[in-house]
């Protein structure tokens, strides 16, 4: 049977981007190190020391501030042209030990070992393991087994294990590792699905494996009988080596400080709407419908606060940046009131459809819309070549004093001339 | 209805046409020649004199290559110390060392009576504006 030649790996990044602050900072090798969401708002990647210290996952850094004095945790803000670059060297390391693989995320991959023979799995998965270490500098933990799901679960504990890989293929303990895993912890179980299952006596993944097929499609949906059937071993969620054309694309951040002045948003929206605009001439898609919303912080005590979000259609598909600055700029417009601190806003491109698909109508301005195709090409040209926002439009403005925080940058970018790691000679 | 013409390099003269068509290459690329494995190649900045007898300067730049092991008398990157240094790599009776370019015994760093020092990359090209 086709299922049994299954066996698939999950490889995946320890503590990705405090890995990636380590690299060229051996200083922070065995420190406690956290790194920080956009703005320095919260915790998003933890080195296992502090994880040790009781730092979760997602915390708001006010929170930990203490610990982090008392302990001197040391914490970086987001770095994601080096994260970026360092992910990309992974993967293409990851590449050469399988003709199929799916990026699943900036850190993890699915490989496809289906050719490997059952007894050289481990080994193969300590070479894998041994290779990234050496080109990359990134540890990694491996799960292999016969489905994506276990494989998933295997890397649960892989994680936890000291030479980061596990075998499920070959294990004859898969049944004792999968009663060690929480159900919520199962690649696919949601929050909602997770209460379900808990209050009917479902609490590992070794309880859900044993569920009658039946229980579980008649109380959940396709994806929760997937999720099962996966558990125990039958493949259900095939590889997915091209990543799905975006559907909607968003860009939205908060300001390093409140916000109150129209043209200062009016930057923000106009910056915005170039790198979403970027991203999808990119991958060659077309917008339709424009969203712009902007609101003031919800935590905040003595102000009113002020949320709204508006969208528009435009009568024909495009991705020039300068038409999409136009419209998104008139929502902002029409949503703005004076008076308020503003502390995040955002842009989302929705509707997006491949640029073939035929979108001229009565008023289309073929003559100009050829020029506006050459101009947008040129920028990104440009913008590739010299680095981005080398070229870019007046709106978007100069100063940008609303950017956000990151006070604690590591400044370091691998695939940018004048930002170069340095190394000492004495 | 516009129609678009290919445009050619080499125009159709009434010439002799050139003898050099059938050479002619893209421009070279550095990046092949410098760098045989990408993933693992990083470009680094040197800050420091100590290696200018190896002709590493202050500011060069180097290729490093991470998926290489050191051979005798290799650059190399190392963790010395909590810092990233430059030192060149040696072997004598069975025993690594490191050196700060000069061949003088006095300097060097025994690496096996020192295991926690890592090596990070070897050096593979220097780059130095002149």
């Amino acid at each position: 049977m086709l299922c049994n030649k299954n066996k698939v790996a999950l490889v995946d990044c320890n503590s990705f981007y405090v890995s990636c602050e380590r690299l060229f900072n051996p200083s922070i090798a065995i420190k406690p190190v956290i790194v920080l969401s956009s703005n320095d708002g919260c915790v998003i990647s933890r080195s296992t020391e502090a994880k040790a210290l009781g730092i979760k996952m997602g915390e708001p850094y006010f929170k930990v501030k203490k610990i982090v004095k008392e302990h001197d945790v040391k914490t970086f803000s987001t770095n994601f042209a080096l994260y970026g670059d360092i992910s990309r060297r992974v993967m293409k390391t990851l590449k050469q030990f399988s003709p199929q693989m799916e990026i699943y995320s900036i850190d993890e991959a699915f490989l496809d070992l289906s050719s490997i023979k059952n007894e050289n799995l481990l080994e193969h998965g300590c070479k894998i393991r041994k290779t990234i270490l050496q080109w990359t500098g990134i540890p990694t933990s491996i799960g292999i087994a016969t489905t994506k799901t276990l494989s998933k679960a295997a890397n649960f504990i892989a994680k936890k294990e000291k030479s980061g890989v596990i075998d499920l293929v070959n294990s004859k303990k898969t049944d004792e590792l999968l009663s060690k895993i929480k159900v919520n912890d199962v690649w696919g179980v949601g929050r909602q699905l997770t209460k379900f299952y808990i209050k009917n006596g479902i609490n590992t993944a070794y309880d859900l494996k044993n569920m009658h097929n039946g229980w579980i499609k008649k109380n959940t949906n396709v994806f929760g009988s997937r999720t099962a059937m996966e558990l125990k071993g039958i493949p259900c969620i095939s590889f997915n080596p091209y990543p799905e054309t975006r559907k909607s694309c968003c860009v939205s951040r908060s300001f390093g400080k409140k916000v109150m002045k129209l043209e200062d948003l009016s930057e923000a929206i106009a910056t915005h709407c170039l790198n979403a605009a970027e991203k999808i001439r990119l991958d060659k898609q077309t917008v339709r419908k424009i969203t712009v919303f902007i609101r003031t912080s919800p935590f905040q005590i003595n102000n009113n606060y002020y949320a709204n979000s508006k969208s528009l259609e435009l009568p024909i598909r495009t991705n020039d940046s300068i038409v999409l600055i136009k419209n998104a700029l008139t929502i902002l417009e029409n949503i703005y009131k004076k008076g308020y601190r503003y502390q995040k806003t955002g842009i989302i491109f929705s509707d997006l459809k491949d640029v073939n698909i035929y979108n001229k109508n009565l008023f289309s301005d073929i003559n100009n819309e050829e020029k506006r195709i050459k101009l947008m090409k040129a920028i990104d040209c440009t913008n590739i070549k010299y680095g981005r926002h080398a070229l870019s439009i007046a709106q978007a403005g100069f100063n940008k004093k609303w950017n956000s925080k990151k006070q604690h940058s590591s400044k370091i970018d691998t695939a940018c001339f004048n930002f170069l790691p340095v190394v000492r000679a004495f | 209805m516009k129609v678009l013409l290919p445009f050619h390099l080499n125009k159709v003269g009434a010439g002799f046409p050139s003898p050099a068509t059938d050479y002619v290459e893209d421009d070279i690329d550095l990046n092949v020649h410098l760098i045989k494995n990408i993933p693992s190649t990083f470009l680094i900045r040197v800050q420091g004199k100590s290696m200018n007898s190896v002709g590493i300067n202050d500011s060069d730049l180097l290729v490093v290559d991470k998926s290489l092991n050191p051979k005798k008398f290799s650059t190399v990157i190392v963790n010395i110390n909590e810092e990233l240094v430059v030192k060149t790599f040696i072997k004598e009776n069975g025993q690594s060392f490191l050196t700060s370019g000069s061949k003088e015994i006095k300097d060097k760093i025994n690496l096996t009576e020192n295991p926690e020092i890592l090596i990070w990359g070897v050096v593979t090209y220097v780059i130095h504006a002149l």
